[in-house]
């Protein structure tokens, strides 16, 4: 199809703030009579607190509110950004400030100053006895029988449990020709984005209302989740979004809004509260550490008799996404490989440290980061080519995607393992670590092979299919209101929850195409306001442009219909016969009856019988269409130091059409940077008294751009039925197949299979030598 | 303990009353209220508040204030001359190196700090020059391809 906006890498809306240093983010906010906010946090992993004293503090020149956790609302309530919906397990389990600290840096006081300073001198002198209690940290420990219990009530620390049941996998264990039992394990990783997470100015003001300016990924469902914490009505908070300086999951849901809002609450003034890195990394959601346990059954023509996940799933101290985070982990699993018979438990663990929440991907990354390291085996194991494993068994257009129940509307795998494959030059890789036949070739050193002794070289791939929104499971409600001016510009009202990832920019490019109006006609809110904006969900899912960009073009539609009825009433046509272009109204049967668009929106306003042209549309999406991706990794491993070198990273990502090509391979290659972390370098490092080593960047690697290996981000479109002119999603999907692409391709290299992330020189030392 | 200090400011001589014990960082955005510098990390760490002292990039969260007396300081807001961006910024625009933004300021000034000593800098030097500068959204990319390219339209 050729678009006029559509297709076409625009610049963002929003990049010549953000390159001259304009761009306002919630730090850069003051306002009179600002306070500063901060958090006293336990040093245990697991107390109560028996006494605690704060005259001190309160005594102290400067300090306006101290609270603690008599001060907060009597409702317990789910940090999680879930709009209530059938899928969504909201487990209400902890107070805005605990009377019972289980894990380290759980929030146990706060206080409001006059400057930074005070309001640290403050939190020194708040006096606390704690009674410690006994703890536990990882999962498979905090359910044992003997393990302290983390919130009463819940036996063996088990928040949930979530199984699935498809056919009979015993009968279909026992149809198999080979069956494959594996363990694999990964790590707890931080979204670090470079703006910290925890960033809001409260204002409670002197009609009741409460104001918040927050760096969020979802201002509505923010709103929401305030409210019930602060036990006030939704209408009594107003949520306003500026620039938001990475969100990556870690703002899908309440941080420290609430906190903010009672210390303004408590004082009257506004309250700003910014986390710092350490902060962030304690005291906002990471991404879930989950053991897997996958039990496979294959027949040796490479088809699945019977696929098995349990998975366990530490969920930190508190509930937040974890129980409801169980179903999409299993729909992942379910969902990427076709077997008559499936069978998946997940369990949700609470554990004595910092809460787990969303992180771009959902579970996704660990999934595949099992399922295809295991899959990678079962090609070796039948001597078939890792890729076609993967054709012959993934679902296909047409078929049922079990993620959602749906039809999958549109497929471009293919197509991508092909542009994948040539990119990363596959038909060159001979496994030099392995026992394969294709070993038989070992003589045969082609220029891929080349190098030092010490040195080789591996390639491997992963495969995965994503979401575009969370339906059927959660609701996918977006809403978008357009009104003309009477310049023809349009406004389009929208609850925008851009984190720099250009949504905004690609919602407008969906508008501007749908109104025939150029580009530069288009204004998008760009701060959010819930008390303005129409109701959305957020950014999460990979859902805005699918689900926002629907919302958009459905209200663009409506505004397009009327302006074309004014103009046909002006012009004393048919509005059938009109057509725009370009900000120009088209007489498809007579070329001399034209007027601009301006005109149009002009007259309809100032005309007689004045109105503005406008459209509103409050929707959920009609699908879910899902999104394919292969990545294919280049390694170069030291074998003396066990040192992997990423060279290269080829990313084929099927995301529909699309919108904005530049804003896609943007989200393709930052994500890739992200997988590449979690399959090397990152990892929230606790001791045994589940105190974080490393909440800052010096200690917890995220990758520099020295690190970072050549990158071919691969953009297959295959357009959806479904999607703004057929577009999907793209916005988590390219850390999803990463580490695991990474794994096989040290596999290739090496013949070592690592089964638990990240895989740092150590542990490919350490098989090295026990392989030897 | 209080300091009185000048310096220059984007081309401005600024008097300023300041704490020792405070940051250049922390001045640039609370007492001369230039937003555009970004704290990712308060440590170091992270090359968000980097600025140019004396034409030296730094860390302005590393840097004490009272160091920057007599020294002239350029900040993000200091780049665009007469409503015109200079060629970094426009490059980082044109190939797309912009994401949130909150790295942003600090990477274009680094970019500018390699630039102005060599206006032709390899793939590596550019590499080297931003290493400490974290981008969590873009992968470098496209931030690398921006400086190579401004490195070309600099030279003319
Ligand atoms: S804020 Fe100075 S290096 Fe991060
Ligand atoms: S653009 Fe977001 S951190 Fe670089």
């Amino acid at each position: 199809m050729n678009y006029q906006t559509v297709g076409h890498g625009l610049v963002k809306i929003d990049v010549m703030e953000k390159v001259t240093g304009t761009a306002p983010y919630v730090d850069d906010l003051v306002m009179p009579g600002m306070l500063i906010g901060k958090v006293l946090r336990s040093p245990y992993p697991h107390a109560a607190i028996k006494r605690i004293k704060i005259e001190k503090a309160q005594a102290l020149n400067g300090v306006k509110a101290v609270i603690t956790n008599q001060d907060t609302p009597r409702v317990k309530w789910n940090s999680a950004g879930f709009p209530p919906s059938q899928g969504a397990i909201l487990v209400e389990d902890q107070y805005i400030l605990t009377d019972r600290a289980r894990f380290v840096g759980d929030g146990v006081a706060a206080v409001a100053a006059v400057d930074e300073k005070t309001a640290q001198l403050a939190l020194d002198l708040i006096e606390i006895e704690y009674e410690k209690l006994p703890h536990v940290l990882g999962q498979d420990k905090a359910m044992e029988p003997e393990a302290p219990i983390i919130h009463e009530g819940v036996e063996k620390n088990i928040v949930g449990h979530l199984p699935i049941v498809i056919g009979d996998v015993e009968q279909g264990f026992k149809e198999a020709d080979f069956i494959f039992i594996d363990k694999y394990t990964c790590q707890r990783v931080n979204q670090v984005s470079i703006e910290p997470c925890g960033a809001v100015v409260a204002l409670y003001d002197a009609n009741g209302r409460l104001n918040l300016w927050t760096s969020t990924q979802m201002p509505h469902l923010v709103r929401r989740i305030v409210a019930r914490a602060m036990d006030m009505p939704v209408g009594k908070v107003r949520l306003i979004k500026p620039h938001v300086g990475g969100g990556f999951g870690s703002r899908l849901g309440a941080v420290n809004e609430p906190i903010a809002a009672m210390l303004s609450k408590a004082t009257g003034k506004p309250v700003k509260l910014i986390y710092s890195r350490e902060e962030s990394f304690v005291g906002s959601e990471s991404r879930h550490p989950i053991i897997m346990e996958l039990k496979t059954g294959v027949k040796k023509d490479g088809t699945f008799t019977a696929r098995q996940m349990t998975a366990y799933i530490d969920a930190g101290a508190y509930a937040t996404h974890t129980p409801s985070f169980a179903g999409p982990v299993g729909g992942w699993f379910l969902a990427m490989y076709k077997s008559p018979n499936v069978k998946y438990d997940g369990y949700s663990i609470y554990t004595n440290t910092p809460p787990c929440g969303a992180f771009r991907g959902y579970g996704n990354p660990q999934v595949v980061w099992a399922v295809e390291s295991q899959v990678d085996e079962i090609a070796e194991r039948l001597g078939l080519d890792p890729r076609e494993i993967r054709l012959r068994n993934h679902p296909c257009k047409g078929e049922v995607w079990a993620w959602s129940g749906w039809e999958i509307e549109s497929c471009g795998l293919e197509e991508a393992i092909e542009r994948g494959s040539q990119s990363i030059g596959w038909e060159n890789r001979i496994r030099q670590g392995s026992n394969t036949k294709e070993n038989s070739n070992q003589g045969q050193e082609t220029v891929h092979k080349v190098g030092p002794e010490t040195k080789k070289k591996g390639i491997g791939m992963a495969y995965m299919m994503h979401v575009s929104g969370a339906r059927p499971m959660l609701h996918e409600t977006g809403s978008a209101f357009i009104k003309m001016n009477e310049d023809g510009s349009v406004n389009v009202v929208y609850s925008s929850s851009d984190c720099g990832q250009g949504s905004s920019t690609a919602l407008s490019q969906i508008a501007a195409e749908e109104l025939g109006l150029p580009i530069n006609m288009v204004h998008i809110t760009q701060f959010a306001d819930t008390d303005t904006a129409p109701f959305d969900i957020g950014s999460h899912a990979s859902r805005q442009i699918y689900s926002g960009g629907n919302a958009v073009k459905v209200a663009a539609g409506i505004v397009k219909k009327q302006v074309l009825e004014h103009a046909a009433t002006m012009l004393e046509v048919s509005a059938s016969d009109l057509a725009i272009e370009n900000g120009q109204i088209i007489c498809l049967q007579d070329e001399t009856k034209t007027k601009s668009v301006a005109e149009v929106a002009y007259n309809a306003l100032y005309g007689t019988n004045g109105f503005e042209i406008s459209g509103v549309a409050s929707l959920e999406p009609p699908g879910n269409p899902p999104v394919y991706a292969a990545q294919f990794v280049e390694v170069e491993v030291d074998t003396e130091t066990g040192i992997v070198k990423v060279i290269k990273v080829a990313a084929a990502h099927d995301v529909g059409t699309a919108i904005n090509p530049v804003c896609v391979e943007g989200q393709i290659e930052g994500a890739v940077q992200q997988g590449l972390g979690y399959a090397l370098t990152e990892e929230m490092v606790f001791d045994e008294m589940g105190r974080l080593q490393n909440p800052n960047l010096t200690d917890y690697k995220i990758l520099t751009v020295k690190d970072m290996p050549e990158i071919d981000s691969i953009v297959v479109q295959a357009a959806s039925q479904t999607g703004p002119f057929g577009a999907k999603s793209v916005g988590e999907s390219g850390l999803v197949p990463t580490a695991a692409a990474v794994g096989n391709a040290i596999y290739d290299a090496l013949g070592i299979r690592i089964k638990d992330l990240p895989i740092t020189p150590e542990k490919v030392l350490g098989l090295l030598k026990a392989k030897s | 303990m209080n300091k009185d200090i000048s310096l220059v400011v984007n081309g401005e001589a600024r008097y300023i009353n300041v704490p020792a014990d405070k940051t250049l960082l922390d001045m640039i955005r609370e007492d001369l209220n230039l937003k555009g510098t970004k704290k990712g990390c308060d440590a170091g760490d992270c090359g968000a508040c980097t600025v140019l002292l004396d034409a030296e990039p730094v860390n302005s969260c590393l840097v004490l204030a009272v160091e920057a007396a007599n020294k002239e300081v350029t900040t993000i807001e200091g780049l665009a001359k007469g409503g015109e961006l200079h060629p970094i910024q426009a490059a980082f625009i044109k190939h797309g190196a912009v994401q949130c933004g909150f790295c942003t300021p600090g990477m274009v000034l680094a970019a500018k700090a390699i630039l102005d000593k060599n206006p032709n800098p390899s793939v590596e030097e550019i590499k080297e020059g931003i290493a400490g500068n974290f981008c969590r959204c873009t992968g470098y990319k496209k931030i690398v391809d921006a400086v190579l390219a401004s490195g070309r339209n600099i030279q003319g």
